[in-house]
């Protein structure tokens, strides 16, 4: 059975050929194409414009040296001036500070499961992550619950008595 | 006189309308006719209000009506909303307390878009509930079926979009971890969170972000989608009940409408009554130091949240996208995996047990979220930081 755009080719016939008919459709096909491509094309690209942004690292000091004896855990805060879009703010940031023998190591308190912030129980040793149960030690190792790594852990180094980290902002 | 209809045959008029011609010929036409010539507006208004219903539709079809008309106020409630809000780290949490305080009746227009999104989510439940048990989305519906899911999946979008608005501890929280969920995805799932976030951190590109999709992008679709769910309704007719029932098909007008206008009422009167009562909360602003908080997600997350919890290390992939990407998939394709050609449950018995079974999992886990969810007020704010609050929180 004829379809309605084959009746239509037949009673054209002699007007337009049907190749050169098909051509034209093809064409205006593709200039649609280009046309929405102009747009969309950069469109996505804008949208897409955070893939492209670098992270730069900072070292940041964060306590001073006297403040953390050894075998303690504590929390510091500190303020660092970032470019967040189009606004350039002064960021509070919160890290986990613990002292062991041999150094001082520095955890982000995100909890590697979801990002949720853990907190520190001094009474038992451990970080808890309040949204779904992750447990880290003092190390920042996975005691239990669904983190799959332990806590992530920034580059350390004490000078002029203080506790510096470096931060990737 | 009666009219006969039949689903085939929708309407024979017990009238017939002159002739465009004829009226034309008047010598003096009316506004009515001089527009309707042009528009065809009665023609179409009269082929709705006849529209075939087969005997047996009822309350249970009036679930759609009262969700497009919930649809449409959150679009009013939000065009409100958004003439007063600014979408920065800076002013956001501040122009929602100066909508809910200050605004002449602000608490209860965002009342009535906060609780309306809420009420939306459930009738939407409960509309895909209808079509699942009656099989209204065998042939020839099955797109109808889909473009509905599309829309649930629209509408969860618009619920997570616009949680994080208000810039409160817990619209932050929330969104760091939901954002944080898309970052779980194998190889993709860094950049993919990158392009949800606009950077690393949820912050200021995330909120301008959230905010043009809420307000523009989600609109766009859910109209498109919405358009073609009523078209492919009208075009195939409302299915009826499982079992034909005896009678003939009655027009939609006047029994159907009036009882999706009693519905339309109840429901409605549901979303003012609870945003009158339970007014929207606003806890303290988006702190992203505080180590204070503990994040929760709106209560129909709540289901996922605790799947979240019981997973062991290393497979939180499956709870953030097997098993929620699996129920998607397996609702966007559930015409072809339900192949009976029978609507009647009893002869889809596998279908029915499998779908019964993830409804029964998903509501035992967000009851089990809801249950574990601490009384308002505990575990918010930060400790040393001012949580100005100058009304209790609902």
């Amino acid at each position: 059975m004829k379809n309605s755009h084959d009746q239509a080719d037949a009673s054209l016939d002699g007007q337009l050929k049907p190749t050169r008919r098909r051509l034209l459709g093809w064409l205006v096909a593709g200039i649609n194409l280009v046309v929405a491509g102009v747009v969309v094309g950069p469109v996505l690209g804008y949208v897409a414009s955070p893939l492209r942004r670098k992270a730069k690292s900072e070292w940041v000091p964060v306590l001073d040296e006297a403040e953390l004896p050894v075998g303690q855990t504590r929390e510091a805060s500190f303020v660092l001036r970032i470019r967040d879009g189009f606004a350039e703010t002064d960021q509070k940031y919160s890290v986990f500070l613990h002292r062991t023998p041999d150094r001082v190591m520095a955890f982000d308190p995100a909890c590697t499961h979801l990002g949720c912030r853990v907190k520190w129980m001094g009474d038992k040793d451990r970080y808890f992550c309040p949204c779904h149960g992750g447990v880290f030690n003092a190390d920042g190792k996975v005691v239990s619950g669904p983190p799959p790594k332990p806590l992530e852990e920034y580059p350390v180094k004490v000078e002029d008595g203080r506790i510096w980290i470096q931060k990737k902002v | 006189m009666p009219t006969i209809l039949t689903p085939e045959e929708p309407t024979v008029r017990p009238v017939p309308e002159p002739k465009p011609e004829e009226r034309l010929r008047r010598d003096r036409p009316s506004l009515g006719d001089w527009l309707d010539l042009r528009l065809g507006w009665w023609g179409f208004v009269r082929k709705n209000l006849d529209e075939p219903m087969p005997p047996g539709v009822g309350w249970w079809q009036t679930l759609g009506n009262l969700l497009l008309t919930l649809l449409v106020f959150q679009f009013v409630t939000g065009f409100a909303l958004a003439m007063y809000y600014s979408p920065s780290p800076t002013d956001a949490y501040r122009s929602v307390k100066h909508i809910t305080e200050e605004v002449t009746l602000g608490s209860f227009v965002r009342g009535l878009h906060v609780w309306g999104s809420t009420v939306i989510v459930i009738v939407t439940v409960l509309h895909i509930l209808r079509v699942f048990f009656w099989g209204s989305y065998k042939k020839p519906r099955e797109l109808t079926w889909v473009v509905g899911v599309i829309i649930f999946n629209l509408i969860l979008a618009f619920s997570f979009t616009g949680y994080l608005l208000p810039w409160d501890q817990k619209a932050y929280w929330a969104t760091v971890v939901g954002t944080r969920i898309a970052g779980t995805v194998p190889v993709l799932g860094h950049a993919l969170m990158l392009l949800i976030r606009g950077g690393e951190e949820v912050g200021a590109l995330t909120l301008t972000r959230f905010y043009a999709s809420h307000v523009m992008l989600l609109p766009a679709l859910l109209m498109v989608f919405t358009g073609l769910h009523l078209y492919l309704v009208r075009r195939h007719h409302i299915a009826g009940p499982v079992l034909p029932q005896k009678g003939r098909p009655t027009p939609f007008y006047p029994v159907q409408l009036f009882k999706d206008a009693v519905v339309v009422l109840g429901g409605m009167g549901i979303v003012v009554y609870l945003a009158l009562a339970f007014p929207p909360a606003l806890e303290a602003m988006a702190d992203p130091s505080g180590t204070d908080f503990a994040p929760r997600p709106e209560w129909y997350f709540l289901g996922l949240y605790e799947l979240l919890k019981i997973m062991p290390a290393g497979y939180e992939v499956v709870a953030t996208l097997v098993i929620p990407g699996g129920i998607s998939l397996g609702m966007l394709l559930l015409p072809w995996l339900d192949r009976s050609p029978s609507r009647h449950p009893a002869r889809r018995q596998w279908i029915i047990v499998l779908g019964t079974a993830i409804i029964l999992l998903i509501a035992i886990m967000t009851l089990k979220g809801i249950l574990e969810t601490p009384p308002p007020g505990h575990g918010s704010g930060h400790a040393g930081l001012p949580v100005t609050l100058d009304r209790p929180l609902a």
